[in-house]
C-alpha cells in the first residue's frame, strides 16, 4: 500500500525531496478539499435537513435537489456579514481562537486512512504513532475553546470556556483509555496496522464472513467511545459549552462574520474527525463489501454524524454537575473495567 | 521522515484554508463603524463592568488536579498496551497482565478515596448554598 503523496510523486515523475514536498503538498490539498467539502454539505445543508426530518418539517428545498443549493448562497451570505470587534477583546487572542479550532480539527485527518477509490489510495500519512497524533491534535481545539472564552470580554463567553474545559477534563481521559483498549488488540498505534487488525475474520455465518472489526469483538468499549467521543465535540447532550438557552451560544457569543464560520467550520470538522476515528479504531476503517473503500469510508462517517445529529434531536442536555459526575463517576470506572476486560479477552485468545 | 513533511504540509494547507475565508470575507464585507454595535453582549443591557474583573468560583478545581494523575498514568498504559499481546505469548498472561493491573488498582483506589472525599464533583459555591438556606 502505497501513500497519496508518493502516488502524486510516482505520477508526476518526480523522486526523493521534491517528489516528497510536491506530493505531499498535492495530496494536502487534496484530503484538504474532500473535508472541506463534507462539512460544507452538513453544516449548511444536511444538519438543516435532517433536524427537519426529525421535527416534521421541510426545511431547505429551494435551489438545486433537494436544497443542496443552499451552500452556496449561505457561504456568501456568512463571509460577507460585517466583522463586529467588541469592545475590550484581547488581541490577537480574539483572531487565533477560531483558526486554531478550524486548523486543528483539519490536521487530524493527516493519518486517517480513507480507502482508495480505483486506483488512488487516500492516506496522507502513516507514522507509528498515529492514533496517540489524532488524540493529540483533537485537544489542541479546547485550547481555542478556552482563548476564544477569555478574550472575548463577555461573561457568557468566559462561562462557555470555563464549561469547555470543566468538559474536558472530564472527558478526555475515558476516550483515551478506551481508544488505547483497541491498541491491546491491534499490538500497533500506526493507523494502517489497527485497520489490518481489524481484516481478520471472527467467525464464519454460512456464507458470510464477520470480520474481527473491534465493535463487533468489544462492543461495551464502542458504546463508551461513542459517549465519549459526543462530548469532546461538545455536541448534545453535552452541548454544555454552548448551551444556546443558558449562556446564549457561550464562547463563540461575540464571534460574527468569518469568525463565525470557522468556529462552525471547526464544529463540524471535529465531528467528522470523531466519526472518522471510530469509523478507523471501531468500525474497521474503509473496510466493506462490493463498494470501494473510501465510499464506505464516507458512509461510516456520515453515520456517526447521523447518530450526533439524531441525539441533538432526541435528548436533552445535561447539567454540568451531572456531566462531572458522568464523566468521573461512570465513563472513567467504565474505561478502567473495559481496559481490564480487554486485556482479559487477549490473554484469553492468546492461550 | 515522509509521513511527518506530508503532516507538515497539511498543517499549512489546514492554516491556509481558514485564512484564505478571512481574506474573502475582508474583501466583501462591510465596515460600518457605529460605537453602540461594539458593546459587549448582555442580553440588550447596558454592559456592567469588564469580565477580566468578574470573580469566579472554579468549581472544577479538584477534578483538575486529579485529571493531571490519569493524564500522566494514561501515558505509562499505552506503551503496555502495544506490547501486551506479544508478551502474553513470550512471558505469559499473568507475568504480562499482573503489574499493570497491581499499578491500576492503585490507582482505582486514589480514585475511590477522592470520591469518597467529594473531590469528583461540580463543588457547589458557598453562595449558592447560602441562597438555598435563606
Amino acid at each position: 500500500m502505497t501513500l497519496l503523496p508518493e502516488q502524486i510523486g510516482d505520477l508526476l515523475g518526480l523522486s526523493g525531496l521534491p517528489a516528497e514536498i510536491i506530493g505531499g503538498l498535492i495530496g494536502a490539498t487534496i484530503i484538504g478539499s474532500i473535508i472541506l467539502a463534507n462539512a460544507a454539505l452538513a453544516g449548511p445543508w444536511a444538519k438543516r435537513k435532517i433536524t427537519a426530518a426529525f421535527t416534521d418539517r421541510i426545511s431547505v428545498n429551494k435551489f438545486g435537489p433537494w436544497g443542496v443549493g443552499i451552500i452556496i448562497p449561505d457561504a456568501v451570505r456568512l463571509l460577507s456579514k460585517e466583522l463586529i470587534v467588541p469592545e475590550g477583546v484581547d488581541r490577537p487572542a480574539w483572531d487565533l481562537a477560531p483558526l486554531i479550532i478550524a486548523s486543528s480539527a483539519l490536521l487530524g485527518f493527516a493519518v486517517i486512512p480513507m480507502g482508495s477509490l480505483g486506483p488512488i489510495e487516500f492516506h496522507l500519512a502513516d507514522p507509528e504513532i498515529g492514533l496517540i497524533f489524532v488524540f493529540a491534535i483533537a485537544s489542541i481545539a479546547s485550547l481555542g475553546l478556552v482563548m476564544a472564552g477569555y478574550a472575548s470580554n463577555n461573561k457568557y463567553s468566559l462561562m462557555g470556556g470555563l464549561r469547555a474545559v470543566a468538559q474536558n477534563l472530564a472527558y478526555e481521559i475515558p476516550l483515551i483509555l478506551v481508544g488505547i483498549s483497541v491498541v491491546i488488540f491491534a499490538g500497533s498505534l500506526q493507523m494502517s496496522e489497527i485497520v489490518a487488525a481489524q481484516a481478520q475474520t471472527l467467525v464464519e455465518l454460512g456464507p458470510v464472513d464477520i470480520p474481527m472489526w473491534f465493535a463487533i469483538l468489544n462492543p461495551f468499549a464502542f458504546v463508551l467511545f461513542l459517549a465519549a467521543n459526543v462530548a469532546e465535540v461538545g455536541r448534545n447532550p453535552f452541548d454544555i459549552p454552548e448551551a444556546p438557552t443558558e449562556i446564549v451560544a457561550g464562547y463563540q457569543t461575540e464571534y460574527s462574520s468569518v469568525y463565525f464560520v470557522l468556529f462552525y467550520l471547526g464544529e463540524f470538522v471535529h465531528i467528522f474527525l470523531g466519526g472518522a476515528l471510530i469509523a478507523t479504531i471501531f468500525l474497521g476503517g474503509p473496510a466493506g463489501p462490493i463498494l470501494p473503500g473510501f465510499v464506505w469510508f464516507l458512509i461510516k462517517i456520515w453515520a456517526v454524524f447521523l447518530l450526533t445529529q439524531w441525539m441533538r434531536s432526541a435528548l436533552p442536555r445535561v447539567r454540568i454537575d451531572q456531566l462531572i459526575e458522568i464523566g468521573w463517576k461512570g465513563l472513567l470506572v467504565g474505561a478502567f473495567l473495559n481496559l481490564f476486560l480487554t486485556a482479559g479477552i487477549v490473554g484469553v485468545l492468546a492461550i | 521522515m515522509s509521513d511527518w513533511i506530508a503532516i507538515g504540509l497539511l498543517a499549512v494547507v489546514a492554516i491556509a484554508i481558514p485564512i484564505t475565508m478571512m481574506v474573502v470575507s475582508w474583501l466583501i464585507r462591510p465596515s460600518v463603524p457605529e460605537q453602540g454595535k461594539r458593546a459587549t453582549y448582555e442580553s440588550g443591557e447596558i454592559p456592567t463592568g469588564s469580565s477580566r474583573t468578574v470573580r469566579f468560583n472554579i468549581q472544577y478545581y479538584m477534578v483538575a488536579l486529579l485529571f493531571v494523575v490519569f493524564d500522566v498514568e494514561a501515558v505509562f498504559v499505552i506503551p503496555w498496551t502495544v506490547i501486551f499481546e506479544e508478551a502474553v505469548g513470550e512471558v505469559g498472561f499473568v507475568q504480562a497482565f499482573a503489574p499493570m493491573a497491581l499499578f491500576l488498582v492503585i490507582l482505582l483506589i486514589g480514585l475511590a478515596w477522592a470520591w469518597r472525599k467529594g473531590a469528583v464533583e461540580w463543588a457547589k459555591s458557598p453562595r449558592a448554598n447560602r441562597q438555598l438556606i435563606d
